[in-house]
């Protein structure tokens, strides 16, 4: 990774009007002065673990951060539970349920946070929802425009297992799936195992045909945590200023 | 959403004989036309446009329009005429339709979540409760639809394309009502309701005037703009709803039984109803 695109904002200033989401144009990094920073791949794929230790290092650095899951909104959570307990969720109310999610964490954490200057951490973001549900059968063009309103990460790093891999890492750490994590809502096969496994390589061709279009950053996801956490480490330093969230010297005691 | 206006079947050119159908039918078609055939611009995941035998009618209107009293008066005509009825509304959802009364409660939430969990509303109900009607020769009669959903959100300031892309996959309506009322009319009418105007209802989240009459009217009237603009786009029947109950009700009659194919559109309430024939 070239250590040229280190990401220079402006120095911080009022804003002139609101960059809170507008939906209908991508929020593009330079309209605020924080940083957001990404994981993104199939279940199994390491991606959480390297994000914690990413985490780890830059809280014990003392720089400002927040991390952020997907799906850990209280707003919709009484909701999703219900329609997933009853099965209610279709491919479209499923995708607009998590979208509801998603803009409520948007409007109310990510956002403000990025305008306030700190580097946010994202454990999954908009493009699982773009594989998942392009997955599930509805339409990219459509999923796109749902998440219109989401600023462009500064990097997104992309952990791409084999497909075997990740399966086997969930399946012996994890022996009950869920239904709609198992994909059993496609009907593609009554035994859970198989169909998450067929599920999961949807999932993962959706993926992959994004690390063009969407910059992605791919990390080998087989390779040994220390050594996948240095590249991760390394590439974070060279793409973004990372002085600009270090502790501020006056405000140290 | 282009070009969908160019799809859509002239109302005027349905017969009387015609069997609720929305267009004529164009079976093992490429999911591109069904999408703009009977959607307004992408396919429903899992659904097949061509089940439909029953008809959409969906009656539009601000708070105060009349809507729910033409639409119980509607289904009372059309069960005695044989129709079995379905209806279909805001927040009614199996899903979600509580956790948004929740949330207007609490006023905790902001305004793309708020469209977005309206969104989640409207398909819970397009796929559970108006597809299966439709497909079992249901005529659903829809108290609002996703028209005043996207002018709320228009009105809050959230990208009007984004707005109608989030309801590409609506079905469109075999007819669309609106029942235009000045903003006046209707702020008198809906406090008699409840001898109160309600915080939504005047759009009080917009800050447009702490005098709540002013702010229902300013709101109420952006909405109607809104509605302005999708009228000419989507072949609304436009209906003067400061006129009568009965005579807004009869207009209505007239044109539904166009499109089922009934042949006489005689109806007096039923005692039950006579309160609301005024």
């Amino acid at each position: 990774m070239e250590t040229q695109d280190v990401v220079q904002k402006p120095a911080r200033t009022e804003p002139a009007k609101s960059t809170l989401p507008q939906p209908g144009r991508p929020v593009p990094s330079r309209a605020y002065p924080g940083a957001l920073i990404v994981v993104e791949g199939t279940d199994g794929s390491g991606k959480s673990t390297q994000l914690y230790l990413l985490k780890r290092w830059l809280e014990i650095g003392g720089y400002r951060l927040h991390f952020t899951e997907w799906n850990s909104s209280p707003l919709v959570k009484s909701a999703t539970r219900r329609g997933k307990q009853r099965r209610l969720l279709t491919p479209t109310t499923f995708s607009l349920l998590h979208a509801a999610d998603f803009a409520d964490r948007c409007e109310r954490q990510i956002m403000p946070l990025l305008q306030g200057d700190y580097l946010v951490l994202a454990d999954r973001y908009i493009y699982t929802a773009f594989a998942r549900d392009t997955a599930r059968g509805c339409s990219p063009r459509w999923l796109r425009n749902l998440y219109r309103f989401a600023p462009v990460p500064d990097i997104t790093f992309y952990f791409r297992a084999p497909l075997d891999v990740a399966v086997n890492r969930i399946l012996s750490g994890r022996p009950k799936l869920k239904y709609y994590e198992a994909g059993m809502d496609l009907g593609m096969s009554y035994d859970r195992a198989e169909s998450f496994r067929l599920f999961q390589a949807r999932i993962l061709e959706q993926y992959d045909k994004m690390v063009e279009t969407d910059n992605f950053v791919v990390l080998d996801g087989t390779i040994p945590v220390n050594k996948l956490q240095k590249q991760m480490r390394d590439i974070v330093a060279s793409k973004i200023d990372l002085k600009r969230f270090a502790p501020r010297a006056e405000a140290a005691e | 959403m282009p070009d969908q206006e160019k799809e859509k079947p002239a109302p005027a050119a349905v017969a009387t004989e015609t069997p609720a159908a929305p267009a004529p039918p164009k079976p093992a078609s490429a999911p591109e036309d069904a999408g703009q055939q009977y959607f307004f611009g992408e396919p429903l995941v899992g659904f097949d446009p061509s089940e439909i035998t029953g008809s959409l009618v969906v009656i539009e209107g601000m708070d105060g329009s009349g809507r729910s009293t033409q639409i119980t008066l509607l289904q009372e005509w059309l069960e005695s005429e044989g129709f079995a009825v379905q209806t279909s509304g805001l927040r009614r959802s199996n899903l979600v339709g509580r956790d948004i009364d929740e949330l207007l409660a609490k006023n905790a939430v902001t305004r793309l979540t708020l469209a977005l969990m309206y969104a989640t509303d409207f398909f819970d109900q397009m796929e559970h409760r108006i597809l299966p009607a439709l497909r079992s020769g249901t005529v659903v009669l829809a108290d609002r639809y996703i028209f005043t959903l996207i002018g709320r959100g228009v009105v809050r300031g959230i990208n009007r394309d984004y707005m109608s892309g989030l309801y590409a996959m609506a079905l469109r309506p075999h007819l669309t009502f609106w029942l235009n009322v000045r903003p006046e009319t209707a702020f008198g009418r809906e406090f008699r309701k409840a001898q109160a105007i309600s915080y939504w209802e005047a759009g009080r989240d917009m800050s447009l005037s702490h005098d709540l009459y002013w702010s229902f009217i300013r709101y109420q009237t952006m909405i109607k703009r809104e509605f302005e603009v999708m009228a000419k786009k989507h072949n609304f029947i436009e209906l003067d709803g400061e006129a009568s109950v009965s005579a807004v009700n009869k207009q209505l009659r007239q044109r539904i039984a166009e499109q089922l194919g009934i042949r006489s559109t005689k109806y007096t309430p039923s005692s039950a109803l006579s309160h609301l024939w005024r």
